[in-house]
């Protein structure tokens, strides 16, 4: 099985790459929420995207996460 | 007879011994130098870097595992190194004359292996008898104080590591590379090189981390409060007492509880630093600085140290040493140097005790590097002039006194919050004067205040920040981190690094692994993790120590190496297909196949390769998507080398190659429709 993102062998959906990337995406939008106060799953999706700092692998999962037919 | 290390030294050798009057011979091309000297009649040759080099008997890069190695002239290893079995002829023509021998090869252990090699199998197993000189410079004095000195050779445990090190780097390259190279062969790709050496894996492995960490990394927001005072009419900003805040309502809080109060200076806390000068140079420390100051690679500032040693303006190049003995003489040497007259700082230093600052590291066989004090012959080329400069000012800095600098930590307290600047200033320049445009000067001047002073609160904002993403390494952090994970030697890091940048794996001026490195790290993850491992290579570099204290047993460490070798072996054999099926994979998956050209722009998520038809054998560029129902394809020029120019067209998106048939390669875009091309067709 190929992962969703690119070439690479996948056992659930994305490779272990992009999986990664995945949880790092996960894990930072609790930090995201208590610094801004409120913020939208598809909005943090959204500023992460556009975040120069983000990394190349965050970027292509986000979007997607963000993707209609993800969220 | 005596034999050195490279022609420029067989060349100073024999001009310091003979008084400058040597005779020059030609045999079979390669130069040799003969005079007299206290009676006896001299022979002075020179090998070429290493003459002989390991390989296995059976030259066929498919076969392995290869553990029976031998030592053969480097011609027949190296096919560029054509000169090798011309220089063994030499020698052994001019050997059998020779009455005695002298190893005058750089003292340590490659100048060991080099100079034991050349005796071994050059002249016929001298390699016991032979006497040993050592020395650090290339100066006529030193050569001649190190001749009168000779000692019967003591060094055989250095030239074992040294021998030892080769062995076991081959057969740990070899071996590995010709696994993963045939595994990816059995799987349909077509042969190429799959290398990973013993450091070049972890060394590899850092660089692919850490471009996981970067490509995987999500930021997190903070903002930063700024305040800006005014005294006297003065204005100046100080930062809030903590850096990072890391949510909006603290930032909003703040800004609220300080809007319409005013500061008062709470604290003006005054310390005053001393900063010593700088060890002097060992060659990872000129290497990072070089890197630093002039953004010169670690292997062309070896390159550069090593000409200015063989042109006797420096000691030798290759040492770990941050100290200097006072044997060198350093007043001599600071008077030579002053006597030049872009150092002409130095004689300030003359008048008092000279008492150089030095550095924790230590070499048995050589100082720290520096100058000799003698003056260019000739200008010098720009990095050796570069170079030279590092390393004549970091040796007059070692001398010089302390620099003394004022620091000021001023705390301004707001309702209840803290706001805080400082200034640095130098009070006594010592050694950075000498040191010159490669001493960090911090200078930050900031308004007089004092305790209990009453401030206006102009304003205050904030500023929206997002955490940076990790560095990637550069050639002059790779090598820090390469030394503090102990891997590698001080000879060789500066070249495994040039390695994995021309093998592909690493680009760029930061270090970006490439998709091709990744592919190979990937593998080895999967199935020979050890070779990775930082700690294996680090024991092995530990052990060849020891062999060359004399306190292992280097077949030991061969047969241990061998042994988890094979284990590796072992393991990728069982799963070469898998093994070739993931180096394909992740080749193509990834662009490392050399025929990708590039993004299709036409379904935006394959890649646009070139593709040769089993039915016509001609070749096309199609979509890696074909699969998946992505049309693209275009026709390709059938003769001339295509290389893609990493580039997308401007106008259509299509990828952009180079063809190259004759000297000059031309520009093309792939598409055969792109809309410049028509344009172009309809302005003509």
């Amino acid at each position: 099985m190929r992962c969703r993102l690119c070439e690479r062998e996948a056992s659930a959906g994305l490779c272990q790459y992009h999986e990664d990337a995945k949880r790092a995406v996960e894990r930072a939008y609790q930090l995201w929420k208590d610094a801004y106060g409120t913020l939208g799953w598809n909005e943090y999706l959204g500023m992460v995207i556009r975040n120069p700092e983000t990394g190349q692998w965050a970027v292509e999962v986000a979007r997607l996460m963000r993707s209609p037919h993800e969220s | 007879m005596v034999v050195c290390e490279k022609p420029d030294a067989a060349r100073r050798v024999a001009e310091a011994l003979s008084e400058g009057s040597p005779s020059i011979t030609l045999t079979g091309g390669v130069q040799s130098y003969s005079f007299a000297r206290k009676g006896e009649r001299y022979v002075v040759c020179a090998a070429q870097g290493h003459l002989y080099d390991v390989s296995d008997p059976f030259a066929e890069r498919v076969v392995y595992p290869v553990f029976d190695v031998e030592w053969f002239p480097h011609d027949l290893v190296e096919k560029e190194a054509a000169v090798a079995s011309r220089r063994i002829a030499a020698i052994k023509a001019l050997a059998k004359g020779a009455t005695r021998f002298v190893n005058a090869c750089d003292f340590d252990a490659e100048g060991e292996t080099i100079g034991f090699n050349v005796l071994r199998y050059g002249c016929g197993g001298a390699e016991g008898s032979a006497l040993r000189v050592r020395f650090s410079t290339l100066t006529r004095e030193e050569l001649k104080e190190a001749f009168d000195r000779a000692e019967s050779s003591t060094r055989d445990a250095l030239a074992s590591a040294g021998r030892a090190r080769h062995v076991i780097d081959f057969v740990w390259g070899v071996n590995l590379s010709r696994a993963l190279s045939q595994s990816a062969l059995g799987a349909g790709q077509r042969y190429r090189t799959v290398s990973i050496g013993r450091v070049q894996g972890p060394t590899l492995g850092f660089l692919v981390s850490r471009e996981v960490e970067i490509r995987t990394f999500v930021s997190r927001p903070f903002w930063a409060v700024h305040a800006e005072f005014e005294k006297e009419r003065t204005r100046f900003s100080a930062g809030y007492s903590v850096e990072r805040i890391y949510t909006r309502a603290e930032v909003e809080k703040i800004e609220g509880d300080c809007s319409g109060c005013e500061g008062q200076v709470e604290a003006v806390k005054r310390s005053v630093l001393s900063q010593p000068p700088p060890p002097p140079f060992n060659i990872g420390d000129l290497q990072k600085e070089a890197y630093r100051h002039f953004r010169l690679p670690p292997n062309r500032t070896m390159q550069a140290a090593e000409r200015l040693y063989l042109d006797a303006l420096i000691s030798y190049p290759r040492t770990n040493s941050q100290k200097l003995p006072r044997s060198i003489n350093y007043r001599r040497i600071l008077q030579a140097v002053g006597s030049m007259q872009e150092y002409s700082i130095a004689g300030d230093l003359l008048n008092g005790d000279l008492k150089p600052v030095e550095g924790d590291k230590d070499d048995p066989a050589h100082p720290a590097i520096y100058p000799t004090g003698e003056r260019p012959g000739s200008p010098l080329g720009s990095s050796e002039a570069r170079v030279y400069d590092l390393i004549v000012r970091r040796f007059i800095a070692a001398f010089a006194p302390s620099a003394r600098r004022e620091a000021v930590a001023v705390t301004i307290a707001v309702d209840g919050h803290q706001f805080r600047l400082g200034s640095r200033n130098t009070l006594e320049e010592g050694w950075l004067r000498y040191y010159g445009r490669y001493a960090e000067r911090v200078q930050a001047e900031m308004p007089a205040l004092r305790e209990g002073d009453r401030l206006k609160l102009v304003s205050i904002q904030h500023e929206d920040k997002f955490e940076p993403r990790p560095q990637r390494y550069n050639q002059g952090s790779l090598l820090e981190k390469m030394e503090k994970e102990n891997i590698g030697t001080k000879a060789t890091r500066a070249e495994i690094i040039s390695t994995l940048v021309a093998r592909g794996y690493v680009g760029g001026e930061s270090l970006t692994a490439s998709d091709l490195g990744m592919s190979v790290i990937e593998v080895m993850k999967r199935h020979a993790p050890s070779v990775l491992s930082t700690g294996l290579t680090r024991d092995v570099e530990e052990k060849l120590e020891r062999v060359g204290n004399g306190t292992e047993d280097v077949k030991e460490l061969i047969r241990d190496t061998i042994r988890t070798i094979s284990r590796q072996l072992d393991e990728l054999n069982a799963n070469e297909g898998v093994v070739g099926r993931d180096l394909s994979s992740a080749a193509l998956a990834t662009g490392s196949d050399q025929d990708v050209l590039g993004a299709c722009p036409v379904c935006k998520s394959g890649k646009l390769r070139v593709i040769r038809s089993r039915k016509t054998h001609k070749r096309f560029v199609g979509c890696t998507n074909y699969s998946k129902g992505c049309r693209a394809s275009a026709p390709l020029p059938q003769r001339g080398a295509i290389k893609p120019a990493n580039k997308a067209c401007r106008t259509c998106s299509w990828p952009i190659v180079y063809v190259r048939r004759g000297r000059f390669p031309w520009r093309l875009c792939v598409n055969p429709k792109c809309p410049a091309k028509e344009a172009k067709k309809n302005a003509l």
